[in-house]
C-alpha cells in the first residue's frame, strides 16, 4: 500500500515534468523573426535588426548578418561571449577599469580629502599656500608615492570606457543593455557621494545581470553603494529595535556606576541629540516603487512608501575612505562577530541591525512580521521584482527602448507574460519582443530617434573611424543634452523622440556632422575614401550613391540623393548659376563659336574630380541629415 | 497670415532674390510696419520652474506659528537674531536673508507671495507632480500639451517665432503643444558651423535646410524648420549689442545664464511673450542648513538672478511679469538627515509692476498637526491653477480660462492691478 502511495507520487511527478511543463526553456528560446510576413526583405530586415540592437552599421556588418542568417546573429548577441580583443587592448592603459569600490575610493581622492591625508601623515600645509608653487610640488609628490590621482581621472575612464565600448565591441547588445539598464536605475556622477561607485555600479552590479533575471539585478542594485548614496538609504535608520536600546541602557548604566548624571554626561547628550535628528528617510522607497519596479500607476499608497522606507533602515555601505574615522570604527567592530547579532557585511554593503526597524510592516497585500532583519528586505525586493505590474511596467520600457515610443498593450501584455512565465528572465522578454510581429512592422523601421549618444557613435561606425580620444564626444553628447552619468533624477533620461529632438540640440547634431567630417574632431580620425575601402568612384553620382548605402542603407530618397547632389556638384552658387546661364544661353543662342569653350571644360572638370574633401563633404552632409537621426 | 508663410514669403523671397543675403527675420520685420508694431507692445511672461521642489517653509517661514519651531527643532528660523535674524513681512510670515533682494521688491510693492499653493494632486513624487504642474491637469496623465503653450494660443494673435522661448537645453514640459516654442541651450551657439567661404556657408545651410524640409518624420521636419528660422533671426542682430550694464551682475549658474539670455531676447525686440527658465537642487533631504548649506546657497541664487534680470529689463519692467513655480512643497518636520521630505504645498513669487505686491496671499489655518495633511504637510490652500490663471490671463490679456485649465471652475485671486 505504501509503495503503491509512493509509486504513484513518482509516476505523478514525472507525468509534471514530462508534460505538464513541456521544456519552456527550449519553447521560450526559440527565435524565429516574421518580417517576411510584414513585408520586409531579408536586407531589410537586417538593416532594422542591426539598428535597433547595435550602436550603428558599421561597413560590412550587413554582409555578415546575411551569411549568418538574422536568428543565429540574435542569438550570439544573447551570449555576449564575442571575443573583444580590440576592444580590450585600447582599455589596456584605463587601470581604474579593474579596480574595486574600495581601491577606486583610495585611489581617486579629492582635494579636501587629500589635505586631510596630508595632516594625518604630519605634513601641514595652510590653506592659503596650497596653491603656492613650492607647496604644489610636495602635494604633488607625496600624491605620487602614495599612487593618488583626482577624481577627474577615474570619471574620464569611466567615459572614456562607455564610448570605446560601444565603438569597439562586438557584444553590442551588452553594451546597450547595460546602457539601458543603467539608465532605468539611474544614479549620477553630480551627487558626489555617489560619484565614486559609478564605475562598479555599471561593471558589477548592472553588467552581470543585463540578460540574467530581473530579481536578481533589482537586489544587486539595492545593495550596491551608488544606489544607497544616491538615494539616500544609507542615512536612513531607526532605533527601534532591541540592540540599540540596550546600547542605551548600557550606556546609561555605565555613567550611573561612575556616579555621573547621564543628563551631565556628553556623550549620553550627544547620543539624545543624534538619535533624535537621524531617521527615516523615504528616497530610496518610493522611487524603488515608482521608478525601478511597480511603476507610477502601480497601485501603491503613501503608506506603502513609508514601510517600504523602514524594511530598508539599516541598510548601508561599508565605510571605505581608510584614513576616515567611520572606517576605523568600522574595523574595529569587525574583531566581534557582528554577524552573530544579526549585521550582514557582503563585499561593500552593510546592514546594521541596530539601525533598522524591528516592527510589524505592510506593504501593499504582503505582511512582514516584526524582528524580519535583513531578510525582509531581500524579501520584498523579490515579491516587487516579480509582481504582475512591476513584469508590465518593466516590459512597456523594454519595448519602448527596442520597438516604438508608443508599444501596443498587445506586445507589452505578451512580454509580461513572458516575464512572469520566466520570473523575470530579460531573454526571454526580449526574445518575445523579437520574435512579434509588431517589432517587424514598417511603421516600426526607423521610427526611433538616436539618442545623442547613439548619434555619435554611429556616425564613428558607419564610418569606421579611428577613435584615439575618445573624450570630446562626452562634450558633443552634453551639448546635444545628454550629459551621460550626470542625469540627476532618478528617473533617469526619457526615452521619447521629442525629448533629445529641439531647436538647438539639433542644430548641434548638424554640426556634429561637419565638424567630424571635416576631421575638426583631434584624435579622431574619419577617412571619407576608407568608408568604401579606398574604393574610387566613377562619378559624383557614384559617390553619393555608395555613401548613401553605407551611412543609410535601404533608405531610398531620391530627393535627398539629387539635394545633395546639387550642392556637391557646382563648389559654389556662383558656379551653378554661370552653369546655368551657360546653359540658357546653349539653348538660346544657335551661335556656339561664341561660347567660351574652355570655361566649360573647367567647369566639367571641377565638378567631376572627386577629392576626399568632396567625400568628406557628403558625409557630413548626411550625417547631418534628417535620416541619420533616426534609427 | 500664419508666422510660417510669412516666412517663407517674406523672408524666404528676400533670400532667393538675393538682396538681403541670408535672411533676417528682424531686420525684415523692420520693413513692415505691420508687423512691428505689435511687438513693440507686447507683454511678456516669464516662468521659472525650481526643480526639486522648494521647501517653501523656510523660504518664506510663517515663524509665528508656534508648531512649526517644535516640529523643526534643528531648521526653525525667525527675526530674532539668535533664529536667523529673517525680514519680517507681516508679523507672521518672514523672508529667508538669502533673499534679501527680493524683500527690497515686496516693499515697493512690485512683487507678490503666494503661500500654501499646490496641486490638488496629492503625488510626492517629483517627476509626476511637476508632470502635473507644467501640463496643468493634474488628474490627466494624457494631456499632450503643457498649460504655457495653451496661453501661446489663447492669446489668439500670431507672431514671432521667439514668442516662446525656453533657455533650456530640452524644450520644458510647460511648452510641449501645437504652439511653436523654441528650446535654446545658449544663444551665442546657435548658428551652424561650416568652414569655408560666405557662399559655402550659404548653400551648405540651404542644403540642409531643405534636407529637413523633405523628411517625412514631423519632429525633425517642424524642429528643422524652427531651428534655420532662429539662426536667421539671430545671425543679423548682434547679441554683443546687448550685453547687460556693467552695474548688473548675473550670478554664474544656469539660472542666472538663463535669465541673462531671456534678457537679450527682451531688449532684443524680437516678439518675446513668454520665457521659461529652471532653477535646480532644491530637494533638500540631506543637509538643508538654515543661514548657510544647500538651501541659502539656492536661495542667494535664485534672488540675485531674479534681481539682476529685473534691472537688466530696466527700460522693459512695465511690460514684464515674473512667475515662479515648483513642484511641491516639504515636510513640517525636519526629517532624520538634516533636512525634509517631498511635502505638499510651498510658496510662489510673482514679481511685475502690474502685480499688487508686498502681500503674502494665503489661505493658511495653522501647522498644529491635526490641520495638516497626512499628519505631515503644509496642506493645499490655493490651487496652482488659480494663480497660474490669475497671472497669465491678465497679463497676456486672454479671458478663456477655461482653454488654460479644462474641467477646472476657476477661482481667480486678485493680485493683478487692473
Amino acid at each position: 500500500m505504501k509503495n503503491k502511495v509512493y509509486f504513484l507520487i513518482l509516476t505523478f511527478f514525472i507525468a509534471t515534468i514530462l508534460f505538464a511543463n513541456p521544456t519552456p526553456k527550449l519553447n521560450g528560446t526559440k527565435l524565429s523573426f516574421p518580417y517576411t510576413k510584414m513585408g520586409l526583405n531579408k536586407k531589410q530586415a537586417t538593416v532594422h535588426l542591426l539598428n535597433r540592437f547595435t550602436y550603428g552599421i558599421k561597413p560590412g556588418d550587413i554582409d555578415n548578418v546575411l551569411q549568418l542568417g538574422l536568428e543565429n546573429w540574435f542569438k550570439k548577441q544573447l551570449t555576449a561571449i564575442q571575443d573583444d580583443n580590440e576592444l580590450n587592448q585600447r582599455l589596456s592603459g584605463y587601470d581604474a577599469l579593474t579596480m574595486d569600490n574600495e581601491t577606486i575610493v583610495n585611489s581617486f581622492i579629492p582635494m579636501y580629502e587629500i589635505k586631510k591625508i596630508l595632516k594625518l601623515e604630519g605634513i601641514n600645509i595652510a590653506d592659503s599656500n596650497f596653491e603656492k608653487p613650492r607647496y604644489k610640488a610636495i602635494v604633488d609628490s607625496f600624491m605620487k608615492v602614495k599612487n593618488i590621482r583626482l577624481p577627474g581621472e577615474y570619471q574620464r575612464q569611466l567615459i572614456n570606457r562607455k564610448i570605446l565600448g560601444a565603438v569597439y565591441s562586438n557584444n553590442q547588445l551588452n553594451e546597450i543593455l547595460t546602457d539601458f539598464w543603467f539608465n532605468h536605475f539611474n544614479v549620477s556622477l553630480s551627487k558626489n557621494q555617489c560619484a565614486m561607485h559609478v564605475l562598479t555600479f555599471e561593471r558589477d552590479v548592472i553588467k552581470p545581470h543585463i540578460l540574467g533575471n530581473f530579481e536578481d539585478l533589482l537586489i544587486a542594485t539595492a545593495k550596491s553603494p551608488a544606489m544607497l548614496e544616491f538615494l539616500d538609504n544609507n542615512y536612513s535608520v531607526s532605533f527601534n529595535n532591541n540592540l540599540s536600546k540596550l546600547e542605551y541602557q548600557r550606556r546609561i548604566n555605565k555613567t550611573l556606576e561612575s556616579n555621573v548624571s547621564p543628563l551631565q554626561d556628553s556623550s549620553i547628550i550627544k547620543m539624545i541629540k543624534q538619535r533624535k535628528e537621524q531617521g527615516l528617510n523615504e528616497n530610496y522607497a518610493r522611487e524603488l516603487l515608482e521608478l525601478h519596479t511597480l511603476g507610477v500607476d502601480g497601485g501603491y499608497t503613501q503608506s506603502d512608501v513609508t514601510e517600504v522606507a523602514k524594511i530598508f533602515t539599516g541598510w548601508s555601505v561599508v565605510p571605505m575612505l581608510r584614513h576616515s574615522d567611520y572606517r576605523k570604527t568600522f574595523d574595529k567592530s569587525r574583531q566581534y562577530n557582528i554577524e552573530k547579532l544579526g549585521f550582514v557585511v557582503d563585499g561593500n554593503f552593510l546592514y546594521r541591525a541596530n539601525r533598522h526597524d524591528d516592527s510589524i510592516k505592510n506593504i501593499l497585500n504582503y505582511h512582514f512580521p516584526s524582528n524580519g532583519g535583513y531578510d525582509e528586505g531581500v524579501d520584498l525586493l523579490k515579491k516587487l521584482a516579480n509582481h504582475p505590474n512591476t513584469a508590465k511596467f518593466i516590459c512597456k520600457k523594454i519595448a519602448t527602448k527596442f520597438v516604438s515610443d508608443n508599444p501596443s498593450t498587445e506586445l507589452i501584455d505578451n512580454m509580461a507574460k513572458t516575464f512572469i512565465k520566466s520570473k523575470g528572465n530579460i531573454k526571454q522578454v526580449l526574445i518575445t519582443m523579437v520574435n512579434a510581429a509588431e517589432f517587424w512592422d514598417q511603421n516600426t523601421v526607423k521610427n526611433k530617434v538616436k539618442t545623442p549618444f547613439e548619434l555619435t557613435i554611429s556616425a564613428i561606425r558607419a564610418t569606421n573611424a579611428e577613435v584615439k580620444q575618445p573624450y570630446q564626444l562626452f562634450n558633443w553628447c552634453s551639448n546635444m543634452g545628454q550629459k551621460f552619468y550626470n542625469y540627476q533624477a532618478p528617473t533617469g533620461f526619457p526615452d521619447r523622440s521629442d525629448y533629445w529632438v529641439n531647436t538647438s540640440a539639433l542644430l548641434t547634431r548638424m554640426n556634429f556632422g561637419l565638424a567630424f567630417s571635416a576631421s575638426k574632431l583631434p584624435g579622431i580620425k574619419m577617412d571619407a575614401a576608407l568608408i568604401n575601402n579606398n574604393y574610387e568612384p566613377e562619378s559624383i553620382n557614384a559617390a553619393i550613391q555608395s555613401l548613401s548605402e553605407l551611412l543609410l542603407p535601404e533608405v531610398n530618397s531620391e530627393k535627398n540623393f539629387n539635394r545633395v547632389l546639387k550642392l556637391v556638384s557646382g563648389k559654389e552658387l556662383t558656379n551653378k548659376l554661370e552653369v546655368h546661364a551657360f546653359n540658357q544661353n546653349k539653348m538660346e543662342n544657335t551661335n556656339y563659336d561664341i561660347m567660351d569653350s574652355s570655361k566649360e571644360n573647367n567647369l566639367q572638370k571641377m565638378n567631376t574630380s572627386i577629392t576626399n574633401e568632396k567625400l568628406a563633404q557628403i558625409v557630413g552632409l548626411l550625417l547631418g541629415s534628417p535620416e541619420f537621426q533616426k534609427r | 497670415m500664419n508666422r510660417r508663410t510669412f516666412m517663407k514669403n517674406g523672408a524666404m523671397t528676400l533670400f532667393a532674390t538675393g538682396i538681403g543675403g541670408v535672411p533676417s527675420f528682424v531686420s525684415y520685420a523692420a520693413n513692415s510696419s505691420k508687423i512691428i508694431q505689435p511687438y513693440k507692445k507686447n507683454k511678456i511672461l516669464i516662468c521659472i520652474f525650481q526643480r526639486g521642489a522648494m521647501d517653501g517653509l523656510m523660504a518664506v517661514t510663517p515663524f509665528a506659528d508656534v508648531h512649526l519651531k517644535n516640529a523643526r527643532p534643528n531648521l526653525f528660523m525667525s527675526p530674532a537674531k539668535n533664529e536667523g535674524n529673517i525680514f519680517d513681512l507681516d508679523g507672521h510670515f518672514g523672508l529667508h536673508p538669502s533673499l534679501s533682494k527680493f524683500y527690497d521688491l515686496f516693499k515697493e510693492e512690485r512683487m507678490a507671495i503666494l503661500h500654501g499653493v499646490g496641486s490638488p494632486n496629492k503625488t510626492r513624487s517629483h517627476f509626476d507632480a511637476q508632470d502635473y504642474m507644467e501640463s496643468g491637469t493634474p488628474f490627466n496623465k494624457g494631456t499632450d500639451s503643457g498649460w504655457l503653450n495653451r496661453a501661446i494660443g489663447l492669446m489668439g494673435h500670431d507672431a514671432s517665432p521667439f514668442r516662446a522661448v525656453s533657455l533650456t537645453s530640452t524644450l520644458p514640459r510647460s511648452l510641449y503643444g501645437v504652439n511653436e516654442a523654441l528650446a535654446i541651450n545658449n544663444l551665442q551657439d546657435f548658428s551652424l558651423k561650416i568652414a569655408g567661404n560666405n557662399s559655402t556657408i550659404k548653400n551648405t545651410t540651404a542644403t540642409f535646410e531643405d534636407l529637413y524640409d523633405m523628411t517625412s518624420t514631423d519632429i525633425l521636419n517642424k524642429t528643422g524648420k524652427d531651428s534655420f528660422d532662429t539662426i536667421k533671426m539671430l545671425k543679423e542682430k548682434n547679441l554683443k549689442d546687448f550685453k547687460p550694464k556693467a552695474s548688473i551682475n548675473y550670478p554664474n549658474s544656469a539660472l542666472g545664464n538663463a535669465l541673462k539670455q531671456i534678457a537679450t531676447l527682451i531688449k532684443m525686440d524680437v516678439g518675446l511673450e513668454v520665457g521659461f527658465a529652471e532653477s535646480g537642487g532644491w530637494d533638500t533631504h540631506f543637509n538643508q542648513g538654515k543661514l548657510d548649506g544647500t538651501m541659502a546657497r539656492n536661495l542667494s541664487d535664485f534672488s540675485d538672478s531674479i534681481s539682476a534680470f529685473w534691472n537688466d529689463i530696466e527700460a522693459y519692467q512695465d511690460e514684464v511679469t515674473l512667475m515662479t513655480m515648483t513642484e511641491f512643497g516639504r515636510t513640517v518636520h525636519e526629517n532624520g538627515t538634516g533636512g525634509t521630505d517631498h511635502g505638499r504645498a510651498s510658496c510662489m513669487f510673482v514679481l511685475g509692476n502690474d502685480v499688487k505686491g508686498g502681500n503674502v496671499y494665503q489661505n493658511i489655518s495653522s501647522l498644529a498637526i491635526q490641520d495638516l495633511e497626512d499628519g505631515r504637510d503644509l496642506p493645499v490652500t490655493t490651487d496652482f491653477r488659480s494663480v497660474f490663471s490669475s497671472v497669465a490671463s491678465h497679463h497676456l490679456n486672454f479671458n478663456d480660462t477655461k482653454g488654460l485649465f479644462p474641467d477646472w471652475e476657476e477661482k481667480r485671486i486678485h493680485l493683478m492691478r487692473s
